[in-house]
């Protein structure tokens, strides 16, 4: 299984607009890359790019360690030459042909046996699990059932990369959830490099091995999900990953000694702990993020808060609490629980994976903290 | 300097490698050189000097002149020459504008929005004059109001009552403005109402739930929301009944009423080409800039006039007492308008003498007599039997099918090609290029052809005269029908449908044939069906351009009228009128695909 390299791709539309800027991102062979962005960031763009239905204005395409795409060397190596395939956001099903002829149409394109080709759409049918419809035409199946032609399609010439475009966008909550757990198995089942564009943060967490997060075409972060959420590169990823939403809580520095740094605002003055030894930290404003998860809130002991918002869905419970008027924390409370609008709580932060961000917004370390209100 | 070489041929291959770019560079070159190269052959020939003047004038031919635009706008003779007959036009542009919103505005309200009876029969019925070719009232008017005055045999209105029609009301302004109109209200009903079926009535019913009262939701609501369509409606029908011959052809001349079309026929038949030129030029400027006052409208205002949504549970509104008699009314008048006439001609064409409607009067000799027989019509053999009828029958056919297949297919290409490459300068260049003949007056459009090719040009002899010409001008009057409901039909489907078979290495070609093609069948035979009927009913774009030779059946029928053998002409327009409607019928039975579902003229 092949190894997918950009080099410093870059592809701008009309001469201004820059839907890809100088990206350059190795895939390892086997991987299950997500892109993941805002809409309109790049990453449908950048898929396209690596399938060939979109040419780059600039930079380096190699598949397997072939040069598939370079703009100095003029090489563009045709979609079908690339050995990928490719699965649409709308599933691209073509409506005037029954399920098995839309999975035999690339396999009798490529001049294969009859009875081949009646085999390998067999075998389709059996993995993903649609066998009882061979002759349905796509208008009659459910969305979910389409998606799944849609995947046998793609997967019937035995592709060495599977490029898919927000594949499940179209779906209801609780498809979107099964087909999520369908994708894992593929992945498992085939061994083929998956590249995956979606905007659901939630999508990418679950499915990669690796997160690619974009933004305005300008590569954000490319790490395990684990690692995007707890070390994100920069506040734009930290408030995109995540939900609810990380609380990202601007602060001044007052002072730097052994223990950490002395914080402080309007509404707090904190100290923060760095994990790491700091040297040479010269920045005077930092921002604090802090998951929602890590703040504890009981009756018991700590910042005296006011519940804003209470969000109970069974499992956990989203709390808003307002610290003062210009400062509310997002919170979550595991188990049954409601609050009243209004009740008075305490807030705690234990725990040591509290982000310092410098001044630029970049990541810089984690810690743990003492609060106090003012 | 190499590398550079290498790069600007590198960017060429890749610009080819995309079969969409390939079709609009060839239709560029096509369509440029069909649309363009005229209108600039056209207005140089208004500065020149033509053969039939260089005598009277003394200047070499093909010398500079201005005097064919003077004469037009600047001269004691332009009032009658020119701004009289503009002034006709405007005037029975406009009267038909408002007869067919009002005619199909109300209708279309009825059917959407009321509980009137047998809707399905009276909406099929409705749509009768907008495929019949548009003469087909005029006629029919001519035939039942024309009257005795200005010389001739009394029509039936006059043989049944005694009563003798004004001219006022048997020819000129109102007659063509009314039958004008009536020929365009089906379009102003399929526009209006497909607006009125597809606006979301949460809207109304949203109102409705405010306590709003009917006519203040229609005022305040409904109206607005259709508004966009009708100013549309207004202007398309006003630039075709602008351009349309025959009607004030049939309704005008007996009193000598001039509208544009007319008396460009007029000048490009007699001395003064140059001067017709002139008018046709700003026919064409005309037409152009209503049209592309209607493209800003509806650019802009886009927003609101494709809302869509289920209308599914509307609330009728109940007529009560004036149901059965608005239904009854309806009924009449879309008797009267599109099942009479068709007696009307059947009957004209079986009197021995016109005028007279009594039984002994009525024979077949005008439909199966001899040559001998039919002394009166200067020997003509009745029509089952006439050489000249079946010789233009079976042109009209050939005309048809060839600017049908021609037009349809590159049609289709080129509205694929420009979805494609939407965004991209050519494009949108081939976009407007494949537009343009549409915005041009029939008239306008045959005379510039006449004038590019009755002579030598370039690679091309002298075409004037020959069936190709016929061919060549029909394709590219009729492409815009083809371009048009291919674009749409092509906005409509996924680049991605495409996609996917490009990635699984399937050709350009086999993916037209096996992908595109038959999802897009219903609009691609629309493509071909457009394109065939309006062929077969064409009487402008072609009567400047046909010889004897190769006269098809509009023009002969043309030319039987003017000989007066009113016979011939009626019995030759109930054939037309049939061969459509049953064209019409059958592909619309076999494939969906319908003339009224597309844009038409």
């Amino acid at each position: 299984m092949p190894e997918i390299i950009l080099k410093n791709i870059t592809k701008r539309f009309g001469g201004s607009f820059t839907a890809v800027d100088n990206l350059s991102l190795t895939i390892e062979d086997g991987d299950f890359i997500t892109l993941l962005g805002p809409s309109g960031c790049g990453k449908t763009t950048t898929l396209r790019q690596i399938a060939g239905l979109e040419t780059p204005t600039c930079g380096e395409i190699y598949i397997d360690g072939k040069l598939m795409f370079s703009s100095t060397q003029q090489i563009d190596v045709s979609p079908s030459k690339r050995g990928v395939g490719f699965l649409f956001q709308n599933y691209a099903l073509w409506p005037h042909m029954t399920v098995y002829q839309n999975i035999a149409f690339g396999l009798e394109n490529m001049k294969w046996d009859k009875n081949a080709v009646a085999r390998r759409v067999k075998e389709l049918l059996v993995l993903l699990k649609i066998e009882e419809f061979p002759d349905r035409y796509p208008a009659e199946l459910s969305g979910g059932q389409q998606q799944r032609v849609a995947i046998a399609r793609t997967l019937a010439n035995n592709p060495r990369v599977l490029l898919m475009d927000e594949p499940l966008s179209n779906l209801d909550a609780k498809l979107r959830m099964e087909m999520r757990t369908e994708l894992k198995r593929l992945h498992h089942e085939t061994g083929a490099t998956f590249i995956y564009v979606t905007h659901d943060q939630l999508e990418a967490m679950t499915l990669a091995t690796k997160i690619c997060l974009l933004d305005k075409g300008l590569l954000q972060q490319y790490a395990p999900p684990l690692e995007v959420y707890s070390k994100p590169a920069n506040t734009f990823v930290a408030d995109f990953v995540g939900n609810p939403t990380i609380n990202l809580i601007p602060f001044a520095v007052e002072g730097v000694d052994v223990s950490g740094l002395k914080l402080e605002n309007v509404d707090f003055s904190f100290s923060f702990v760095p994990s790491r030894p700091l040297c040479d930290f010269t920045s005077k404003k930092v921002v604090v993020g802090i998951r929602p998860e890590d703040i504890v809130a009981n009756d018991v002991e700590g910042l005296p808060v006011t519940v804003g918002s209470s969000l109970p869905s069974g499992m956990e419970t989203i709390l808003k609490l307002d610290v003062s008027p210009s400062l509310s924390l997002n919170s979550v409370v595991f188990g049954s629980l409601d609050y009243k609008i209004g009740s008075k709580l305490k807030a705690k932060f234990p725990g040591s994976k509290f982000i310092l961000f410098d001044e630029k917004g970049c990541f810089v370390t984690t810690g743990s903290i003492n609060a106090e209100q003012k | 300097m190499i590398k550079e070489i290498m790069h600007v041929l590198y960017r060429m291959k890749s610009f080819l490698r995309k079969p969409y770019n390939i079709i609009l560079c060839f239709m560029l070159l096509f369509l440029g050189y069909l649309t363009l190269v005229p209108m600039v052959t056209m207005i140089f020939d208004t500065f020149t000097v033509h053969p039939a003047e260089a005598m009277r004038l003394k200047r070499p031919v093909g010398s500079f002149t201005a005097m064919h635009w003077v004469k037009v706008l600047f001269d004691p003779s332009s009032l009658s020459v020119f701004y009289k007959p503009l002034l006709n036009s405007l005037i029975t542009s406009l009267g038909a504008c408002l007869i067919a919103l009002v005619l199909g505005g109300v209708f279309a309200w009825l059917v959407t929005r009321t509980n009137i009876r047998w809707k399905k029969t009276l909406s099929s019925f409705f749509i009768f004059p907008y495929i019949m070719p548009s003469w087909t009232l005029a006629l029919a008017w001519y035939n039942v109001f024309k009257n005795s005055v200005v010389g001739g045999v009394p029509g039936t209105f006059t043989a049944l009552t005694g009563l003798q029609t004004p001219n006022w009301f048997a020819y000129g302004a109102f007659p063509i403005a009314l039958v004008t109109g009536i020929h365009y209200s089906p379009f102003a009903y399929i526009m209006i109402g497909g607006i009125l079926r597809n606006m979301d009535a949460n809207l109304e019913e949203a109102a409705m739930m405010l306590n709003t009262n009917r006519n203040r939701i229609m005022r305040k609501i409904t109206i607005p929301m259709v508004l966009p369509a009708i100013l549309s409606t207004f202007l398309l029908v006003f630039s075709s009944a602008m351009s349309s011959f025959a009607v004030p052809a049939f309704l005008g001349l007996p009193v000598r009423y001039q509208v544009l079309t007319t008396q460009l026929y007029r000048t490009l038949n007699g001395l003064n080409p140059g001067q017709g030129y002139c008018m046709a030029m700003i026919m064409i400027l005309l037409g152009v800039s209503i049209l592309a006052f209607n493209q800003r409208l509806t650019g802009t205002r886009k927003n609101y006039t494709t809302v869509t949504g289920k209308s599914s549970n509307i609330s009728f509104i109940n007529l009560k007492k004036m149901r059965t008699v608005i239904s009854i009314l309806m009924f009449l008048l879309i008797f009267f308008v599109s099942i009479l006439p068709l007696f009307s001609f059947a009957l004209e064409s079986v009197l021995l003498l016109p005028g007279n409607y009594s039984a002994g009067n009525l024979t077949l000799q005008f439909w199966i007599g001899s040559a001998e027989q039919n002394s009166i019509a200067n020997s003509e053999p009745g029509l089952l039997l006439n050489p000249a009828l079946w010789k233009a029958l079976f042109n009209s056919l050939k005309l048809s099918a060839i600017c049908a297949i021609t037009a349809g297919s590159l049609g289709f290409l080129c509205g694929y090609a420009i979805v494609r490459g939407r965004g991209t300068k050519l494009a949108v260049v081939v976009d407007n290029l494949a537009f343009f003949p549409y915005l041009m007056p029939s008239m306008a459009f045959g005379a510039i052809y006449l004038s590019m090719f009755s002579t030598r040009h370039g690679v091309l002899p002298s075409l004037y005269g020959s069936f190709f010409l016929l061919a060549l001008i029909g394709t590219v009057k009729y492409m815009p029908f083809a371009s048009r409901s291919g674009i749409n039909s092509m906005l409509q489907l996924s680049n991605q449908i495409e996609e996917a078979g490009e990635i699984l290495g399937v050709g350009w070609w086999k993916r037209m044939i096996r992908l595109i093609v038959p999802i897009q069948k219903t609009s691609f035979i629309s493509g071909y069906l457009l394109p065939f009927i309006s062929c077969m009913r064409e009487l402008s774009l072609f009567v400047l351009l046909v010889t004897p030779a190769n006269r098809v059946l509009t023009t002969l029928l043309f030319y039987y009228n003017e000989k007066g053998w009113s016979q011939y002409s009626n019995g030759i327009n109930l054939m037309i009128v049939l061969i459509v409607l049953l064209i019409n019928g059958v592909v619309n039975k076999a494939t969906g695909a319908s003339i009224d579902k597309g844009i038409g003229g």
